[in-house]
């Protein structure tokens, strides 16, 4: 059996597959379909200071490929989080507390209550700033230091990781912004923005107008931005974007990527998680034969370029 | 709710653009009426929620039109021996109290497929007065499924089967001889819009079965809420799709 095990920020998964934010609840409901303790890690839903009910429907489309949602970050808050899910959840594996702010001092606050409790504060930049004009933190360089730096200096024990918005006028740039606001790791990439219109009645589909576009036609770009963050800066990459399936899984890993989390493919195949642990196991076996691949955290930007 | 590698048994036109897909689980699940499924469509990334219709032992039945690609794919490109991925059972149900045994269901189009699960689960329990609307004759599908109650009125929106108009518009025209203790609905937001005036103001509980956009199906990514009149929001994936129609807002 080769060895699934790899090591991100000093925290040790047992695999390196991660159900991403959003996509997964706090784990409790597919935990009744299959045993959640054979992930690597969970990541939360993203958690604000305040419970928040989120955008009206329909936030969901489908076109080709993708998917594009908009459900506006609803969740219970992070205190409700933190006493009624938190204790389960790392009962079951590793906890990464997605946190998502309106203000720098929200992502301050969520991040000192979350400290300690959890093993991993991911940071959700994709939000609008609310007191700079609604743009999103993580599209300029500058914001991504600042945030990054509100929230590490709240975080004393937890390491930090900063998901990157492939939004952003240079992902280098931002991954290179977020090492030096002190993150501890890189997740990439969060949704990319998009519209689907309904023709019958010339509208969009989302109420919200625009949603976030994942699912299996954003891989290629999602690699590519794994790629270049990861060759920019010193600290771990944790790639998404598109997987379905161990193979693509093992493309993020080449490109430079230590771990990987699986978003829409949850929805796709609800035993998405497990089969592709299974698979990497599988996959790793038959490259050991052929190239000698015993571990899979050896796999990590493997990538020759031409 | 396990998910399932289903093996499609038969997928075929039941009335114009109407199909009925059977497909075998690899083993038995209790499922109760009103309750659904996630079926997926090779090819898209999102499975469709389809309400069960029958449930035989390892074989389950839904009943679905084509609306857009992913139904029109379904039709059009999989047939008997492929394999599909299936969650099920899922939501809640309808659920009926003791005292609550004249019973009236009201189904417009594909609402009426729930029913015939609801039929078939209490018909040996309660009295059963159906209203089930459709399009026009050709859309009329299933009518033998329907037969089961004590009394059937088809409605058709131009007269060409049963009695002309809505669902909504023929149980209103009995329900003071019928006196239902509750009743159970599925159709397009404006019939059970019209369900709701109708039934103001009355003593009825009324149980409806929503219709919302689903990513998961089991309650996991917030996609499919509902408005309540408490305040919350509601995932009609789980915490329904049916619910009392008095509260929610519509
Ligand atoms: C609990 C429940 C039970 C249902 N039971 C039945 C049934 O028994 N028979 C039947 O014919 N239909 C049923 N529907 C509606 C059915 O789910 C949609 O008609 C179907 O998903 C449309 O998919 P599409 O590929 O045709 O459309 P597309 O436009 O390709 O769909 C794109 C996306 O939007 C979603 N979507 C589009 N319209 C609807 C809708 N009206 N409701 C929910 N999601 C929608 C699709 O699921 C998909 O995710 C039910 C819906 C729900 C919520
Ligand atoms: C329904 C839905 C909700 C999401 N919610 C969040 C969220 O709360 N926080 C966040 O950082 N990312 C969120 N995401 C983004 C995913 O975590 C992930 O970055 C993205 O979907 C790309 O991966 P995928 O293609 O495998 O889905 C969400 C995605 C979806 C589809
Ligand atoms: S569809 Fe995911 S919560 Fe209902």
């Amino acid at each position: 059996m080769a060895d699934l095990h790899v090591n991100i920020c000093g925290v040790e998964l047992k695999n390196p597959v991660i159900p991403a934010s959003g996509t997964f609840g706090f784990g409790r409901e597919f935990d009744e379909i299959y045993d959640i303790s054979c992930l690597g890690a969970v990541a939360t839903k993203g958690l604000t200071l305040e419970p928040r009910l989120g955008n009206p429907t329909p936030r969901i489309a489908e076109s080709r490929g993708v998917i594009l949602n908009a459900v506006g970050l609803q969740n219970p808050g992070v205190k409700h989080f933190i006493e009624h899910d938190l204790a389960w959840l790392r009962g079951k594996t590793k906890v990464i507390a997605n946190v998502a702010g309106a203000t720098l001092s929200d992502y301050g606050e969520i991040c000192a209550r979350l400290d300690g409790l959890v093993d991993l504060v991911e940071l959700n930049i994709s939000c609008p700033n609310v007191k700079c004009g609604g743009m999103a933190f993580g599209i300029r360089p500058q914001d991504v230091k600042e945030v990054t730096h509100v929230s590490k200096t709240a975080l004393k024990k937890t390491p930090l990781i900063v998901k990157l918005s492939p939004n952003a006028e240079s992902i280098a740039e931002n991954a290179r912004a977020a090492e030096a606001g002190g993150a501890d790791g890189l997740s990439l990439i969060n949704t990319l923005t998009g519209l689907a219109i309904d023709i019958e009645r010339r509208r969009p589909i989302l109420a919200n107008n625009t949603g976030g576009v994942s699912g299996a036609g954003v891989k290629p770009i999602a690699v590519r931005m794994v790629y270049e963050a990861s060759h920019a800066v010193g600290i771990p990459v944790i790639g998404m974007g598109g997987i379905t399936c161990a193979e693509d899984a093992v493309e993020f890993l080449m490109a430079g990527a230590v771990a990987v989390q699986v978003g829409t493919q949850n929805f796709t195949d609800a035993l998405a998680c497990p089969k592709i642990i299974a698979g990497l196991g599988k996959w790793c076996e038959v490259a050991h034969a052929l190239h000698g691949v015993e571990r899979v955290r050896d796999l990590t930007g493997t990538l020759t370029m031409n | 709710m396990p998910e399932f590698d289903a093996l499609i048994l038969e997928n075929k036109p039941i009335a114009p653009g109407i199909y009925s897909l059977m497909f075998a689980i690899q083993e038995r699940v209790a499922v109760r009426c009103g309750q659904f499924c996630m079926v997926g469509v090779p090819g898209f990334p999102l499975k469709r929620p389809l309400a069960v219709c029958k449930a035989e032992e390892e074989r389950i039945t839904v009943c679905y039109q084509v609306r857009g690609a992913g139904t029109r794919a379904l039709a059009e490109e999989h047939s008997a021996g492929e394999r599909i991925s299936v969650t099920l059972p899922l939501g809640n149900g309808f659920c009926l109290k003791p005292e609550e045994k004249r019973i009236a269901l009201v189904g417009g189009g594909v609402g009426v497929f729930p029913l015939i699960a609801a039929l078939r689960e209490f018909q040996n329990q309660k009295q059963l007065f159906s209203y089930m609307g459709f399009r026009n004759r050709e859309a009329v599908c299933l009518s033998h499924e329907l037969e089961c109650g004590e009394k059937l009125v088809l409605c058709t929106d131009d007269g060409s089967c049963g009695v002309r108009g809505t669902a909504v518009q023929a149980f209103l025209a009995d329900i003071d001889d019928v006196r239902p203790d509750a009743v159970l609905a599925c159709g397009p937001t404006p019939m059970l819009r019209a369900l709701k005036r109708a039934t103001e103001g009355r003593d009825i509980p009324v149980y409806v079965s929503l219709e919302e956009r689903m990513a998961c199906g089991i309650g996991a990514c917030l996609v499919c809420v509902c408005d309540k009149k408490d305040g919350i929001h509601a995932r009609v994936c789980r915490d329904g799709p049916v619910f009392r129609l008095d509260e929610i807002e519509l």
